[in-house]
This record gives C-alpha cells, sequence and structure tokens, in this order.
C-alpha cells in the first residue's frame, strides 16, 4: 500500500470544529497540505477618495514585496524548492491573503508568509515594481484584452455609483498613480491590526498550530476601524445603457439591476435556485444558455448571478472571499460576433432581447414545479463540487464569518436548504427580488452611435442562420427580434475605450 | 479478453523525497486493458463520495493535417455534447446528476470529464462509452454549433497572448501541424459549418479505443469499476487511424519577425527554439525542461535582474513544457521602455550563453528538482486534480507508468546534462524571435 488514501474524515471534521470569532481552523488531519487564509477587513470600499485601489496596492505589495527579514529575491528563493507561493485577493470589503503547502515545508513555509503580512519592509523599489505592473494592467490589459470581463466592470460601477462599491477594486488610471508608499504605509497601518484580522489556517494542521498563528498576528497593534455604511443603491428608473465604443467584431454584453438580498436571507436557496435555472454558470443547465448558445449558436455561453462573480471566465465553481453586503442580480451574455459585415448590432441587440424576454417570461409566469423539482436535483449534487480543496473549503469558512452565517456553515446548509424549497417558495422570491422594467445595460461594441440609433429606433433585429430551423423556432425568433428594450435617448451614454476607467 | 492488474510499488517514505527509488506517485492504482487497445486507469484518490472520470482522446490540433481544417479537433469536442440515439440529451442527464462536466482541447489531447457522486459510476460509465461508441448528431445541430465555436474564437481574439500564439508558430514552423493554434484560423472557424462529412470521418478515425485512455480517480470499488468497464467498453471496435502528420524539417537560421498587436501592449518579445519530444527517460529531454525553469524561471539570475533588481520588464517566463512532437520552448518578456528592447534581448541572449558554456550551481538544481516534485505532489489534492495530474503521461506515453520514471530521471540529472541541453537545442539556427509591439506605437 502506498501512503495516501481517500483523504477521509474531512467532512465531520469541518462540521465538528469552529472557534473563537478571529481564529478559523479546519481540521482534516489526514491530509499532506496545510492552507492559509488570512482576512484583513479592509477593501476598495476603504479607499480614500483620489487614491481608489489603494487596498489592492497595499495587498499587492505585502504579497510581492521584501519583509524585514527577507529580501524579496531571497523570499522567491526560499519559496521555490517547495513550489509554493502565497497570494492576495481585493474585493469591496475583505482582503484575503492566502496559500497552501505540503506538510513536509509547513515550518520554512510559514515564517515567509506570516514575515510578509506581519514584517513588510516598504520598499520603494518593491512599491515601483508592484505599481508599475498595475499601471500597465489599468492603462493596457483591462480595456484590452477580454472585453466580456470589462462590460461585467462596468456594470458594477454604474449600478453602485455614488456608493463605496463604486470603482474597480484595482482603481482607476489616475487615482493609482497618484499613491504613493506613504498611502500604502497609512492603510496598512489602519487596517492591519490585531482586531482587523481573522487569521485562517486548514488542513493536516499539526496540534497547537493554530493558536500559534493566532499569537502572532495578535502582535499587530490594536487599532479603530469602523466599516462604510453598506451601500444601497436604488433601482434605475427604465433603462440605463452605456455603449463602450471599441474597434472589434463581436460585443460584449452585461446587465443587471440592484437586489436586496444576501447569503442567510430566508430567500436566498429560493433564488439561488430560480437562478440556477435561469443562469447557472458556465453550465448548460443554464436555461439562457440552452435558448441563445445551444438552440441558436450565437455565442460560447449566457449565465445569470444573484452575487458577486468576478473573474467567470477563469473558474467553473463559485469565487470566495468576494463576500459583500450588497449584490445585483447580473446576465453575462458572452461575445456575440458578426457574422458578415454589418449585422453586429442586430445579433447583438437580438442576443439581448432573448435574455430579457426570458427573464420577462420567467418574472410573469414562475417556474413549474417539475422545473423546481429537477433544479433542485442539479444542484443538490452540484454544489458538491464547489467544496473541492481545503482552500476553497477554507475560504467559505472565512465568507461565513463575514456574513454571520449560522451552524455549520454555508457549505453544510446548502444541502438541505435546496431540499427544503418548494415551487412556492421560489416563485415567491422570485416576485420578491427580480423584475425586467428597470435595468442598467452595458455594451462594448463597434460603432456606439449606430449601435444607439439602432437601440432607439425600437426597429426589428432578426438574426439569420447557416442552416435550417424549424418553423416554430423561425416563430420564436421574430419575437425575439422584436421584444422592445424601452429606452430614452437621454439615458444612454457613449464613452470611448480609452476613458474607460482613467478616473471616477 | 485480457485484464491486467497492476499494484503500484511500495511505500513512500514518510514525509520526505529523498530515495525517489521507489516512485513518486502517492496513490494505489489498478490498470484495467482490453483487448480492442482500450486503457483505463483505476486511482483511489481524493474525499470521500466523489468520482473524476477523466477520457483522454490522443488527438488534438496536431492531427489536423488537412488544410483548411485548423480548429477541427476542438470543435470536434463541442460535437461529442450533442447526444446519442440512447441518450438524446447527454446535458440533461448530466445535470440530472449535478455532474461538473466539460472538455478541453490542446495541441496533442482532447480531455473529456465528470465530477460527480460516487453513486453515479455505473450511469457515466455507460453514459460515457456510449458516446464514443455511438455519437450521432445531424447537420443542423452541427451547424448550430459552428456559431457557439465563432463566439469563442472571438472572445479572446484580440487578448495579446493569444494573438502572439498564432503569430510565433506561424512563423517557426514550415510543415508540423504545431504551426497552427488550436482553435484555429478565423477563416477556418468561419467555414466550419460547411464541415459536416469532415467531421463524421474525423470520428471514424480518432475515436476508437486504441487513441483514448480512461483516468478514474475518487472513492470506487476496484472490482466494481472493473467489471463496469470491461462490459461497456469491451465491444468497441478497434480502427484508429493515425494521422499522417510531417515531421518539422530541420531549421537552418534565426527568424525574426516584428508584428503590430490592433490593441493597447508593451512591447512583448517572444524568443523560441525547437526542443526535443518530451520523454520519461530521454535525459537531454528533462533536463530541457529542467533547463528552462534553472535559467529563466522564478528564481534564474535573469529574472532576478530584469524583474526584480532593475524593474526593465514586466515579466519573463519560461515555457520550457515539452510535447509529443519536438515542439518550441520559449522565453516571454514583457518590456517596460520600448528604446531597451534590444538591450533585454541581449540580456536573454547573455543568458542563453551563459548556460551553454557553465555548469548550473548544485544547490540551484537541487532546488529545481524539489520545486518539480512539490509542484507534482501539490497537485494531486482532490479526484480531479488528480485525474488531470495524469493527462500529459498518458499523452505523450499512452499511460501512467511513465509518471515514477520521469521522477526518477529527473534525479539523475546533473549539471553536466544541463549543460548540453542548451548546447544542443538553444542553437541560432534553431531560434524564432517575433517581437509584438503596438499598432501605432505607444
Amino acid at each position: 500500500m502506498k501512503r495516501l488514501t481517500l483523504i477521509s474524515a474531512c467532512l465531520a471534521a469541518m462540521v465538528a470544529c469552529g472557534g473563537p470569532k478571529d481564529t478559523i481552523t479546519l481540521e482534516e488531519p489526514d491530509s499532506p497540505f496545510i492552507a492559509f487564509n488570512i482576512w484583513v477587513k479592509a477593501g476598495s470600499q476603504d479607499d480614500p477618495a483620489g487614491k481608489e485601489g489603494l487596498a489592492a496596492l497595499t495587498a499587492a505589495l505585502l504579497s510581492d514585496g521584501s519583509t524585514t527579514h527577507d529580501s524579496y529575491e531571497q523570499i522567491l528563493e526560499k519559496l521555490y524548492p517547495m513550489a509554493a507561493g502565497y497570494g492576495y485577493n481585493v474585493d469591496k470589503e475583505m482582503t484575503v491573503f492566502r496559500g497552501r503547502i505540503h506538510e513536509d515545508n509547513l515550518e520554512s513555509y510559514y515564517e515567509l508568509f506570516r514575515n510578509a503580512l506581519l514584517s513588510p519592509a516598504f520598499k520603494q523599489e518593491d512599491f515601483d515594481r508592484v505599481k508599475s505592473q498595475t499601471m500597465n494592467y489599468l492603462e493596457r490589459s483591462r480595456r484590452f484584452s477580454r472585453d466580456e470581463e470589462l462590460s461585467k466592470e462596468l456594470l458594477f460601477n454604474v449600478a453602485y455609483a455614488a456608493t463605496p462599491y463604486e470603482h474597480p477594486e484595482e482603481g482607476y488610471v489616475e487615482s493609482v498613480r497618484s499613491i504613493t508608499l506613504d498611502d500604502v504605509r497609512e492603510f496598512y497601518d489602519t487596517y492591519y491590526t490585531a482586531n482587523n484580522v481573522v487569521a485562517g489556517v486548514g488542513g493536516g494542521i499539526p496540534a497547537g498550530f493554530a493558536q500559534e498563528v493566532r499569537a502572532d498576528f495578535d502582535q499587530l497593534p490594536i487599532g479603530d476601524v469602523t466599516a462604510p455604511v453598506a451601500p444601497n443603491p436604488s433601482m434605475p428608473e427604465g433603462f440605463k445603457v452605456l455603449i463602450v465604443e471599441k474597434q472589434t467584431d463581436a460585443s460584449a454584453i452585461s446587465l443587471g439591476f440592484p437586489i436586496s438580498l444576501v447569503r442567510g436571507d430566508p430567500d436566498f436557496f429560493a433564488l439561488m435556485a430560480a437562478n440556477s435555472w435561469f443562469g447557472e454558470h458556465r453550465n448548460s443547465f443554464s436555461h439562457i444558455y440552452q435558448v441563445i448558445r445551444e438552440a441558436r449558436g450565437m455565442n460560447y455561453g449566457d449565465y445569470s448571478y444573484i452575487e458577486a462573480y468576478p473573474r467567470g471566465y477563469t473558474t467553473q465553481v463559485p469565487p470566495t472571499n468576494v463576500a459583500r453586503r450588497h449584490h445585483l442580480f447580473e446576465i453575462w451574455i458572452r461575445p456575440i460576433s458578426l457574422t458578415e459585415p454589418g449585422n453586429l448590432h442586430d445579433r447583438t441587440l437580438f442576443a439581448t432581447r432573448a435574455a430579457l424576454r426570458e427573464l420577462k417570461a420567467l418574472v410573469d409566469n414562475g417556474m413549474p414545479a417539475d422545473t423546481v423539482e429537477a433544479t433542485k436535483q442539479f444542484l443538490r449534487n452540484y454544489t458538491v463540487n464547489w467544496g473541492s480543496t481545503i482552500t476553497r473549503r477554507l475560504a467559505y469558512a472565512m465568507d461565513d464569518e463575514f456574513y454571520g452565517y449560522p451552524g455549520a456553515g454555508y457549505l453544510n446548509a446548502m444541502r438541505p436548504g435546496i431540499e427544503a424549497l418548494t415551487a412556492e417558495d421560489v416563485n415567491a422570491a422570485i416576485s420578491r427580488h427580480l423584475q425586467y422594467d428597470n435595468m442598467y445595460i452595458v455594451f462594448v461594441t463597434a460603432d456606439a452611435e449606430g449601435m444607439k440609433q439602432k437601440l432607439l429606433s425600437g426597429v426589428a433585429t432578426p438574426i439569420t442562420y447557416a442552416g435550417e430551423k424549424s418553423a416554430a423556432h423561425m416563430a420564436e425568433d421574430e419575437l425575439i427580434a422584436s421584444f422592445p428594450i424601452p429606452v430614452q435617448e437621454e439615458d444612454i451614454t457613449i464613452i470611448g475605450i480609452n476613458e474607460v476607467f482613467e478616473r471616477r | 479478453m485480457r485484464v491486467l492488474t497492476t499494484f503500484a510499488l511500495a511505500l513512500v517514505c514518510a514525509g520526505s523525497l529523498a530515495g525517489q527509488s521507489e516512485g513518486i506517485f502517492p496513490f494505489d492504482y489498478r490498470l484495467v486493458e482490453l483487448d480492442n487497445g482500450f486503457k483505463a486507469y483505476l486511482i483511489k484518490a481524493g474525499a470521500p463520495g466523489q468520482i473524476a472520470y477523466v477520457s483522454i482522446v490522443r488527438t488534438g490540433s496536431r492531427d489536423e493535417v488537412e488544410a483548411g481544417k485548423s480548429g477541427f479537433a476542438h470543435f470536434f469536442e463541442h460535437m461529442m455534447f450533442r447526444g446519442t440515439d440512447k441518450y438524446p440529451n447527454y446535458d440533461l442527464i448530466t445535470s440530472q446528476m449535478g455532474a461538473s462536466r466539460n472538455a478541453f482541447t490542446g495541441n496533442d489531447l482532447t480531455v473529456y470529464y465528470l465530477v460527480a457522486s460516487s453513486e453515479y459510476l455505473e450511469q457515466i460509465v455507460d453514459l460515457e462509452s456510449d458516446r464514443f461508441r455511438n455519437l450521432n448528431y445531424d447537420e443542423p445541430g452541427f451547424r448550430t454549433e459552428a456559431g457557439a465555436i465563432l463566439g469563442e474564437y472571438m472572445q479572446g481574439a484580440l487578448s495579446p497572448g493569444r494573438w502572439l500564439d498564432e503569430r510565433v508558430r506561424s512563423l517557426a514552423y514550415d510543415r508540423h501541424t504545431y504551426g497552427h493554434t488550436t482553435i484555429g484560423y478565423e477563416a477556418d472557424v468561419r467555414a466550419m459549418p460547411e464541415g459536416y462529412d469532415y467531421s463524421l470521418s474525423f470520428y471514424r478515425r480518432f475515436y476508437r479505443p486504441e487513441n483514448v485512455v480512461l483516468v478514474l480517480s475518487g472513492d470506487f470499488d476496484y472490482d466494481e469499476a472493473e467489471q463496469l468497464i470491461r462490459q461497456h467498453y469491451d465491444a468497441w471496435e478497434a480502427g484508429y487511424v493515425p494521422p499522417n502528420i510531417t515531421a518539422e524539417p530541420r531549421q537552418r537560421g534565426t527568424r525574426r519577425q516584428t508584428v503590430r498587436y490592433p490593441g493597447r501592449t508593451l512591447p512583448v518579445l517572444s524568443i523560441n527554439y525547437k526542443a526535443p519530444a518530451w520523454s520519461d527517460t530521454n535525459k537531454m529531454a528533462v533536463a530541457t525542461e529542467v533547463l528552462g525553469e534553472v535559467a529563466f524561471g522564478p528564481n534564474s539570475a535573469i529574472y532576478r535582474k530584469l524583474v526584480i533588481d532593475e524593474q526593465r520588464v514586466q515579466y519573463l517566463g519560461a515555457g520550457f513544457g515539452l510535447a509529443r512532437d519536438p515542439a518550441l520552448v520559449s522565453i516571454s518578456t514583457m518590456v517596460v521602455n520600448p528604446d531597451d528592447v534590444e538591450a533585454v534581448e541581449r540580456e536573454i541572449q547573455d543568458a542563453v550563453e551563459q548556460a551553454r558554456e557553465t555548469l548550473v550551481d548544485e544547490r540551484m538544481l537541487n532546488d529545481t528538482k524539489s520545486a518539480m516534485k512539490y509542484g507534482f505532489l501539490m497537485g494531486l489534492e482532490t479526484a480531479q486534480n488528480v485525474g488531470f495530474a495524469m493527462i500529459s503521461y498518458v499523452i505523450n506515453t499512452g499511460g501512467i507508468e511513465a509518471v515514477d520514471e520521469y521522477y526518477r530521471t529527473l534525479d539523475s540529472i546533473t549539471p553536466e546534462d544541463i549543460r548540453e541541453a542548451a548546447r544542443t537545442y538553444l542553437i541560432d539556427s534553431s531560434k524564432t524571435v517575433v517581437l509584438m509591439v503596438q499598432e501605432g506605437g505607444e
């Protein structure tokens, strides 16, 4: 027999574990891996005005900079033979530092990881390097490498205008340009305090190790910070459209509106089920995927969300540590290409209309009982994949702490929560939280003025196919092509790609 | 029928990577081998109650030898979800299981996977074997799917990495099919709706038991799994027709091109050399992979100089993973100041010359070996990750036995081997340099 077999008892251990609120432990004694998740209660919402991007730049410098014990080069040299590293994620409300190590290397790894957070050197040359990499992303990559992600970021930007959630976590070009090393030090001193940090450790943790970690983080000074008031953006009145002008043969489309629902609310699993049927992320179970991609071959995929899901193109499982006190309902239509010159806008609007029409049907008709049952069956097993690694299980536990999630936590509550749903629950949640009269829509496309005129004209935007389609299919297409998108001229804004996220 | 059952070798020394002679692979497995050439590796690993069912087809864009058919292996991957007579709605059935399932295509592979609760094993063996044996789709469905491929092409078309990759390949290769990317040329993608008959021949030639290997990892019973696999795959008719891939002729002289990216980017320099095919036993092949790490990896002297100390580049990356056929290894970097491109290229050239002339430090070599081993072990956390970690071994050799052999060869690599690899492969006559700059300048 070899020494490793199934990692057993992890689920039981998860349920059994818990701890004081400043330390989260998930013991899985058979695992050869140890995972870390250090949560600093600060996010982009805490960025000072004019210094948007400061929380992210601070975390980047800690993660990719020298400590008072080792230069950054020495850190890389020491991490290298362990094939390990650590990284950060900054979202609206949370900063987390995550790492994972093989048990053989725990001691030397933890020393580096701890020093990165507790003993940063704040070297000017590290700061210059990290800032230059960030500026390159802001000025070039964000605008030019993936329009579908850009349209999602812009949707959040317009929906959360004038709230602490407004700006992208990485900041604006001008605001990041103005950030100095002193700004970073000050942010660190304010937010990286003993009583503002929750330490998470999971996997094959040695006895007493979690306490050791906590004691280390208790060496930080005590601080006094208050989180900004949670955003509560108002619903747009009617349709508000942003069109980004860019030379492209494909349009990126994002649409959505604010919802008042977070993990732990009584309606949460009911709306999760409705959303799963309507648009489960990167899964053909998604209804709008079936309508837009599967039946019509218009693009690569079409999904919807009730919680933030940044960088969805990189993952099939929900991102963790993007816990927020407020969320949007969001529809993501992946890029729609022209199939012959001149038909880009017709196809873009057809896909948008198809999604809106399906949303209207969901809101007006609800979900029949058999569809609810099929969705429950799907989710019952599918959600098991979301906690597949110790890194993810631990991250979910940190998010539970954020939401004040009761009992054994969200991952463990999903299955029974979904099992217990009735069609009435789901349909009541749909009518309480979803609607189709008020919407933000973002398009990234070519010839923005032409797009605006086509949208305002209300003209039908039919599409054609490479192959034969049935009469029923074509009849439905006719309804989709002329489905109304009621928008006024003053509610359409056009900006050029080089203005995107330049400044607030 | 011949069924081989193999129990892997004995204990790894607990908690230590010293003494690799007994093998790095930390799990038991059983090999089931059928008369028609089909092989299944059953590996117990991961968390209780879950299985990963990974079907690996040893066909990828490398096999697209006909003109105008680039991107077809990937297109065919999409068609495999279009159902059979027995299971006309693949999506519906797998949704009911709540399985996480998807597929991906590369130069040398097309991989289909499901991750699901162990209770569905029997149904999954039936479902998966059925679509490999009895796929059935009509021409209208085929044409519709072609539209989704175009969407997939477009959503990443202007990603600078893919844009540059297309240009590097077409400059570096004269004959071999590695000259085109997996997604294919845009013109070929747009012509896909017309390729129905070709798609049928693609299935007939490549989706055969000799060319497909199953890795089942997770929580299951060996005997039950073996019996199910025998039952469902044994009648699959052999008939694999290997593609007639033209070997790349020897390159005679450095190739160089500047290309203009239609978006915003700092200059990206891509320096490529022709490398040997992957091997678990050929020391020169393994030494080439180590060379990439030692000379250009995140712990190399040039990385420290250019990225950290002088900050003249945004990143420096080494792509020295080898492929089934001789392919490119590459060093790529994004230069902060456009006027500094030539000087950065000279720095890289100096590092290449240093690798050819001097012996690598023993400690650096040992750290690199350790990094490669822990990189492998750290990837073995879940049933799915264990299955995925086996893919490259299956693609290159047809099985997973090479895992232990590869790491044994790695252990034996000396500084002299690394220098010899540099002298053999990092040569000017096989070099291809592409500089990507922004159209119209900064």
